[in-house]
């Protein structure tokens, strides 16, 4: 069979893309050289970056409301605006102000009740009910002893933890000084700034990027108010189960589950092992298998009522999708890209399904002009 | 003639009064749910709470069916292809107002042994009246794909 030889075009084509890509790449080299000058730029970046793009989170949850307000004749702006941010912010004023003395009791009596109770049955317990069996127990005890593995973890571990956490707290404090300001001013002039900043692009691309932006917005909005409302409801739901068969600490492990939701999949599982392990140990209370079935029932019903139900449509990713997605967002950016992994896998659905939209329109004005000629 | 088969589309008026009187039947295990959660059995005295707390229900399911009454004709007026927020908010009533009814039945002296066997004949009956209902008036079928 003949080959059919590569066309000139292209043939252009490749070169002009293999230019792109080698330049590209230059001028990462480039930029490598320049690293702390980098730096100083992306830190300055992030200082922006972080407050300004928590407003933006926090404007597409409660905007909806504002605009509610607005069609059933609250106005003007800054009337619905004040009514919704006094209630917000006394919502979660109230839920921490009931909620934290709570959780905090709970946290106290299981340092106080249960703590010991653990440290014995590590030390004394665990080793006649040891799954691999008492030699295997005794040869890890024996490793653990002569290498001060365990010390030298924490030795390692403990000051990084306090450097992480000194710097990134004056930054997060600030983010969150900022955010009810920054909130305001953008729910205020909400569509002056949209509007402000489609006058930055240029014309013959500005009814696609609105189209973009109004697209993406409805999808992150979705998810957000989505995320919300499942894990309050999850929470809610397991915190009741777990006290009505009996756990103690109910409270404190409904509120992980309905915190640790935010991760999808990931995060019921995450939950359910805290409440599991203690039910092994305790010698009160649920067993564990009660406590593993509720967490099956539950995850039953988030999979198959709640998130089908909450979530719309245009969030119904494959879960496989989802699971990937986790995990590469998780690597490239930490606990952030764990969290917002599911809505950037949904971003990037609608980014690619609007230039695939865009593509078969303009193939069919082509269609239509060439027939019309 | 084949006659094609569509779905009857109801006024706001059906749908409202479904999710009151839904709203209303699990109104006291929806407030004991939450109350449980905060202990309130040793803060109040429970048969006093439960006798006020059916007292609320009725003077509201009162108040409420009075309202339907007179918003009837402007409800009527109304009607959507389909229910979907209304049927949410139906389901997630249900969820806690089914654990609220195994509250009630463990406030009235029910035997603990028996609250799986009840919470699953009644998830049971309640998945079924919700299917029912999706389907009939809130033209939303669970079981077809999207």
């Amino acid at each position: 069979m003949k080959k059919r030889p590569v066309s000139d075009e292209s043939l252009n084509r490749i070169i002009k893309y293999m230019g792109i890509i080698f330049l590209g790449f230059g001028i990462m080299l480039l930029a490598i050289q320049f690293s702390s000058f980098w730096g100083w730029i992306l830190n300055a970046i992030k200082a922006v970056i972080v407050p300004v793009g928590l407003a933006y989170l926090g404007a597409l949850i409660i905007f909806p409301l504002v605009k509610f307000l607005e069609k059933k004749g609250v106005g003007p702006r800054f009337f619905s605006l004040g009514i919704v941010f006094v209630l917000s912010v006394g919502l979660i004023f109230s839920a921490f102000y009931f909620l934290t003395p709570l959780i905090v009791n709970e946290i106290k009596n299981f340092f106080t009740d249960d703590f010991q109770v653990i440290v014995n049955y590590i030390n004394n317990d665990l080793r006649d009910e040891f799954i691999l069996g008492t030699d295997l127990y005794d040869k890890i005890f024996e490793y653990v002893n002569e290498t001060n593995i365990i010390s030298e973890t924490l030795d390692a571990f403990v000051p990084r933890l306090i450097a992480t956490v000194t710097n990134s707290l004056l930054p997060l404090l600030t983010a969150f000084a900022l955010l009810p300001i920054l909130l305001i001013f953008y729910l205020n002039d909400y569509e002056s700034i949209s509007e402000n900043i489609r006058t930055i692009i240029p014309p013959r691309h500005e009814k696609n990027v609105a189209e973009l932006g109004s697209r993406l917005n409805q999808t992150v909005g979705a998810y957000l108010r989505g995320q919300l409302i499942l894990m309050i409801a999850l929470g809610a739901v397991a915190t009741i189960v777990y006290k009505l068969i009996g756990l103690k600490y109910y409270f404190l492990f409904g509120f992980l589950v309905g915190v640790t939701n935010i991760i999808p999949y990931f995060g019921m599982i995450i939950a359910a092992v805290p409440p599991i392990i203690y039910t092994f140990i305790a010698t009160s209370g649920p067993g564990p298998l009660l406590v593993l079935g509720v967490n099956v029932v539950l995850q039953f019903f988030e999979g198959n009522i709640f998130q089908p139900l909450i979530m719309s449509h245009q969030l119904s990713i494959h879960p496989i999708v989802i699971i990937i997605s986790i995990l590469f967002f998780g690597s490239l950016f930490g606990a952030l890209g764990v969290i917002f992994a599911s809505p950037i896998a949904a971003s990037i659905r609608v980014i690619y399904r609007f230039f695939s939209d865009l593509r078969k329109e303009k193939l069919r004005n082509s269609l239509a002009e060439a027939t019309g000629s | 003639m084949i006659k094609k088969v569509r779905p009857k589309i109801y006024s706001k008026y059906e749908i409202n009064s479904i999710m009151f009187y839904g709203t209303m039947i699990l109104f006291m295990p929806l407030v004991l749910v939450f109350t449980y959660v905060f202990d309130i059995e040793y803060v109040l005295n429970i048969n006093s709470f439960l006798f006020y707390l059916m007292i609320s229900t009725l003077a509201l399911t009162i108040i409420g069916s009075v309202w339907l009454l007179i918003k009837k004709d402007q409800l009527q007026r109304h009607v959507k292809a389909t229910y979907m927020v209304e049927f949410y908010y139906l389901v997630a009533i249900t969820v806690f107002g089914l654990l609220g009814i195994v509250v009630l039945f463990d406030y009235l002296g029910g035997n603990r042994q028996y609250i799986a066997n009840i919470l699953i004949l009644l998830v049971a009956v309640f998945v079924y009246i919700l299917l029912r209902l999706g389907r009939k008036f809130f033209n939303f079928d669970y079981r077809k794909k999207k």
